[in-house]
């Protein structure tokens, strides 16, 4: 018992351990990425070069992906809405769930498993070959080269891409709520409902959130890779815990704000 | 020591060392030195031209363009260019040597140490290899330390 106990609580405590290196490092990056000296030449170019591959090359793919996304959606709602009368509150139902809450989450998700695992892998494999090593021998510093360049440049990917699928959205819900269904609500109805719940708090809330999902999808990765053991068998191990601490922490984020939006 | 050779602007010299502690107290003494070491490996997802202009960009803020001539005129004056766009994986033994040691040139550094050329270059007869590459960088260095094991001190009396 006393065994079983003291073997679940070092479990517990390397948890804790865990997320305290996470909030230590989003802290150190916050403060890195405001910092004017942090930029050069070098950590410039790994910036762009993070934002084209989380971005920029899959703009095309992933924006078709969230347009047929949100058609099924406001497909849905819509019929559902008209056959129960209630197609007045269609367009705020799609904006309450699909803008404010589906697409921001669908986003950081995307991200999470296409760049989130292959940082954490590729941190993992950076740490375990002592290349982070070997750039502080040759005068580099691998957190503002290697590191910090990524937390920025996955952060404005999300941030980027989730604006371009809200935008999306929003057209398509005002062409087939709207324009394809004329009559079917007063003029000026998109722009009321958009101001309605589109306010302020609204917004802040969206975009702390997206925010915190673009620092959560390169942080996590990056603590979990800085910390594995330098043994090859590791690698699978860090990429493991990183990604089920990631998806762990996207919910807590999504859940804190439909808590500060909704309660 | 079993060899030294010195050119109009560099110096090379072979320390022989009979254990690993000297070589690690060797080490500690040039804590600024650039290193060519099995245990500094390249970055693997960067191409040999970017291992070595990083270097430049990051520590001299060098232009991307500029950089990249630099990188380019070391490796056309050790006749590497073929491996230029390739990464660590694909680099021969003799290629991936060559990539460390103009990493560790790009910036002209007083001190060089090459650590355990053996381990290195395993296959290569690496003191007639290692004489003609840093007499081809003569000039971008002052001074060139190679530590190795005095086991290894016949080989760099060979004619071979």
């Amino acid at each position: 018992m006393q065994a079983w106990l003291t073997r679940r609580g070092q479990g517990f405590a390397d948890w804790l351990n865990a997320w305290a290196r996470v909030f230590s490092f989003t802290g150190v990056a916050l403060i890195g990425a405001l910092s004017p000296s942090t930029y050069n030449k070098a950590t410039r170019q790994v910036v762009q070069k993070q934002i084209y591959f989380t971005a920029w090359q899959i703009l095309p793919g992933f924006a078709l992906f969230s347009a047929l996304f949100s058609v099924l959606i406001i497909e849905i709602v819509g019929r559902n809405a008209n056959a129960y009368g209630l197609y007045a509150y269609a367009l705020e139902l799609i904006v309450r769930v699909l803008v404010l809450e589906i697409l921001p989450l669908m986003t950081a998700l995307f991200v999470a498993l296409r760049t989130g695992a292959a940082i954490n892998t590729e941190v993992a494999l950076m740490q375990i070959q002592n290349e982070l090593g070997a750039l502080e021998r040759i005068g580099i510093d691998p957190f503002r080269l290697e590191l910090l360049p990524r937390v920025v440049g996955g952060t404005i990917s999300v941030l980027a891409l989730t604006a371009v699928n809200i935008v999306i959205a929003l057209v398509l819900a005002r062409i087939m709520i709207i324009d394809l269904n004329p009559w079917s609500l007063p003029p000026g109805e998109f722009a009321r409902v958009i101001g309605k719940v589109l306010d302020l708090p609204a917004i802040g809330v969206l975009w702390v959130k997206t925010f915190a999902f673009g620092l959560a999808v390169t942080v996590i990765p990056i603590s979990e890779g800085l910390n594995t053991p330098k043994k090859l068998f590791y690698a699978p191990i860090a990429v493991l815990r990183g990604m089920v601490r990631l998806f762990f922490a996207l919910m807590v984020i999504e859940f804190a704000a439909l808590t500060a939006l909704y309660v | 020591m079993a060899d030294s050779t010195e050119t109009a602007a560099s110096t090379k010299r072979v320390v022989m060392l009979v254990g690993n502690a000297e070589r690690l107290a060797l080490i500690e003494q040039h804590p600024r030195a650039a290193m060519v070491s099995e245990d500094l490996p390249l970055r693997a997802n960067l191409s040999v031209l970017e291992n070595i202009t990083v270097v430049l960009q990051f520590r001299t803020n060098t232009y991307i363009g500029e950089a990249n001539d630099i990188a380019w005129n070391l490796l056309t004056l050790v006749d590497s260019t073929d491996c230029a766009q390739r990464r660590d994986p694909e680099l021969s033994t003799e290629e991936r040597f060559i990539a460390k040691l103009l990493r560790a040139v790009v910036l002209t550094p007083p001190v060089i140490l090459i650590d355990r050329p053996a381990l290195l270059l395993p296959d290569t007869n690496y003191p007639f290899f290692l004489n003609r590459t840093l007499l081809a960088l003569a000039g971008k260095f002052e001074q060139c330390l190679i530590l190795d094991y005095t086991w290894n001190a016949p080989l760099y009396n060979s004619r071979a």
